[in-house]
């Protein structure tokens, strides 16, 4: 009797000590402690600082279920490992398919109105694209190869999909870091922006009103989607998963027969595959993949790609403020608007411009480089893949 | 009429994507095993390495196929065949049929990948599997290999192979360009090229600074952009322009009228019903100044709210005390 007890206790005990091995705190490693920490310190962000939410509680939930430690024995949970459900939702972003669908909710809910009536802001859009191609090169002389380089520079067109997109097939293994740096610098652009922007206008430059936008028709509204997809795709074929769902989510919304269609992918499709993206996205990060040296250069990378192109897009407006009539002239605080970050860029350029003229507001105006960036990026994304892979 | 429509788009849209699917495949590699070789009555010298074998373990002629696209598509049921009777084109597809051997259906090898290939051996041994073909190769011959699709009719690819020396095989190399690989470079169910990314490896020698690559992608991202902004500047002042036109014509068109109308009064042609004539004149003459002076159609579209200070939202002037909340006993 008593030998069958104590064999229990120690089948009891085995059990018990095996079942430790398996739980997170047997496994947890520094690294994840950090890893958790930033998790948290992005649920912070965007809770009280109110960054971007809807981008960073998926994202910052996600680093920390990532990193929960556990043993790796097969149970399929992780979300490297084959058949898990982290793993199922994983593959919208590793065969890179959430990123048009997001592109189709942005189309969706992107009205092209202001680019339509002063289509001159798209050269804005276009410009602001130096800062991926800035990126690429300070990149290619950190050491990283051309594919890599591209991969992170895309981070510079602040277009969080495109980054996944292109990063996921050229450069797969630096996709987590890029994502999420993308992700963050894009929550990070009121914070990045506003001292750019001061730093190279001048408190005048700063007052110019702009001549309000002429009336857009419907028709010039709904030839947009079809002539845009046209000629963008005709020239960089590449970039037609993006920008085919980009005119599509738009045309749907603009046809003005398929209203309940563009709805769905403005909100619900868009919200669910957000979630999932972000989500997933985070999970990435696990600390044996992402605490490396690459990630702090993929993250000083970023900064810069950022900085450079809300200087160009300011600067370019500077270059055009110089051929156009002065009844013409353009606000430059609009041209940190022309990375693709929709609306947070043309956000900081409407509070910016109330900041030094409480009359003058330039919402409307800035959305229409805003809108350019979406394009430009993703053309930017199609010519780098072409170019590359 | 729709609805036929619809179908037939439909019916196009699928014969398309059928033809699609069973046009990329190509032939890609052809061996042919000769096994006098090492029976010594041939004066061609024996192959110096051993060549590819089928899951029995015997050497035997082979025929590579590449799916050339970038999707899955199924080979099952597709015919090959080196009788040249069956390019007759009086010939019924039964009669066709039994000239050529079929790939069978319901064996997953016969779904390949992207750019994948799969390699029958030309052995007469169907009864050995699917990758068994009904036919053998000629040793020292040439030949010409035909694809047909799954009706028998539709030739999807042919290659005229010359004799070949031994060991060797002839491969298709880059597109449609055919060349004899020598034995040691027989590549079975392989690429026939080590595929290396050279686009990277370009860049990498080429442009180490990322210059040419910025001037480039710069300069395709503004060409797109500036050719959207020429389409809708040109298009956004056609608008514009037409809709001015429109606005004149209405205007010419309303002022003509009146003009006329004041002429008529003038002259006191015009009917009156039982209204006196100062009175209707007065009434043109409201309606003209109305128009030429008093609409507003052609605004400005700038809107000024200038600040003047005002006390309509002072406290002072409610009407009404604030209500007391008194405690309950």
């Amino acid at each position: 009797m008593l030998l069958e007890s104590v064999s229990t206790m120690d089948f009891i005990g085995s059990k018990l000590s095996d079942f430790l091995t398996y739980t997170g705190f047997a496994n947890v490693e520094w690294a994840n402690i950090i890893m958790i920490a930033v998790g948290a310190f992005f649920i912070w962000l965007a809770i009280k600082k109110d960054f971007e939410p809807l981008l960073l509680i998926p994202i910052g939930l996600g680093i920390i279920l990532g990193n929960i430690p556990f043993k790796a024995a097969g149970l399929e949970i992780g979300l490297y490992e084959d058949n898990s459900v982290l793993n199922i939702f994983y593959q919208g972003v590793r065969l890179g398919w959430y990123p048009p669908l997001v592109f189709l909710g942005i189309g969706a809910m992107t009205d092209f109105g202001a680019l339509i009536a002063n289509p001159k802001l798209m050269l804005i859009g276009a410009a602001a694209q130096f800062g991926i191609f800035g990126a690429y090169m300070i990149a290619l002389a950190m050491g990283f190869e051309p594919n890599q380089a591209a991969g992170i520079a895309i981070i510079g067109g602040a277009d969080g999909p495109t980054a996944i997109f292109l990063s996921s097939k050229l450069s797969p293994n630096l996709m987590g870091a890029i994502a999420v740096c993308a992700y963050s610098y894009m929550a990070l652009v009121p914070v990045i922006q506003p001292g750019i922007m001061k730093l190279l206008t001048t408190k005048e430059q700063r007052k110019i009103k702009m001549q309000p936008a002429r009336k857009v028709s419907q028709t010039e509204k709904m030839l947009f989607p079809i002539v845009g997809l046209l000629i963008t795709t005709f020239i960089v074929p590449s970039g037609l998963p993006l920008l085919g769902m980009l005119f599509f989510g738009n045309l749907l919304k603009e046809s003005t027969k398929t209203t309940r269609l563009a709805k769905t992918a403005g909100s619900a499709l868009n919200d669910i595959v957000v979630m999932l993206l972000g989500l997933t996205v985070g999970c990435s990060t696990q600390a044996s993949e992402f605490l490396t040296l690459a990630t702090v250069k993929i993250f000083a990378l970023g900064a810069f790609a950022f900085i450079i192109a809300t200087a160009s897009g300011v600067i370019f407006v500077h270059i055009m403020n110089l051929f156009l009539p002065k009844n013409q002239k353009i606000n430059p605080l609009i041209g940190n608007a022309g990375v693709s970050a929709v609306p947070m860029a043309a956000r900081i350029s409407q509070n910016e411009g109330l900041k030094a003229d409480p009359h003058n507001y330039l919402l409307m105006h800035a959305m229409g480089p805003n809108v350019a960036g979406v394009i430009g990026s993703a053309v930017a994304a199609g010519v780098l893949l072409g170019f590359l892979s | 009429m729709r609805k036929l429509l619809s179908v037939i788009s439909f019916l196009i849209a699928s014969s398309a994507a059928f033809a699609q699917g069973a046009h990329d495949f190509k032939f890609n590699e052809v061996f042919v095993h000769a096994p006098a070789c090492c029976g010594g009555d041939s004066t061609a010298t024996c192959s110096k390495t051993p060549s590819y074998v089928d899951e029995y373990g015997q050497s035997a002629s082979w025929i590579e196929i590449e799916n050339t696209s970038y999707s899955t598509h199924e080979i099952r049921n597709c015919f090959i065949t080196i009788n040249p009777a069956v390019l007759d084109k009086t010939m019924s597809a039964p009669e066709r049929e039994k000239l050529m051997s079929v790939i069978p259906a319901g064996d997953p090898r016969t779904s390949i990948g992207a750019k994948q290939r799969i390699t029958f051996f030309a052995d007469g041994h169907t009864n050995r599997g699917t990758l068994h073909l009904n036919f053998t190769l000629p040793v020292g011959k040439p030949f010409t290999l035909y694809l047909f699709d799954g009706n028998a009719v539709d030739l999807l690819d042919s290659v005229r192979v010359e004799t070949l020396p031994v060991g060797s095989s002839f491969a298709r190399i880059n597109g449609d360009e055919w060349q004899v690989l020598e034995e040691d470079k027989v590549t079975p169910n392989a690429p026939n090229l080590v595929y290396h990314n050279d686009k990277i490896r370009e860049f990498k020698e080429k442009d180490p600074y990322g210059i040419a690559m910025t001037l480039m992608c710069m300069g395709v991202v503004f060409s797109c952009l500036i050719l959207l902004f020429v389409f809708f500047h040109i298009f956004g002042w056609a608008m514009n322009r037409a809709a001015k036109l429109a606005r004149v014509r209405a205007i010419r068109a309303i002022h003509d009228q009146a003009s006329k109308m004041v002429e008529m009064a003038k002259q006191g042609t015009t009917e009156t019903r039982g209204i006196d004539m100062e009175t209707y004149t007065a009434v043109i003459g409201m309606a003209l100044h109305e128009y030429f002076g008093g609409t507003h159609d052609l605004e400005s579209g700038i809107l000024t709210i200038n600040q003047t200070p005002t006390t309509w939202a002072d406290k002072s002037h409610e009407l009404r005390v604030t209500p007391q909340h008194h405690q309950a006993n």
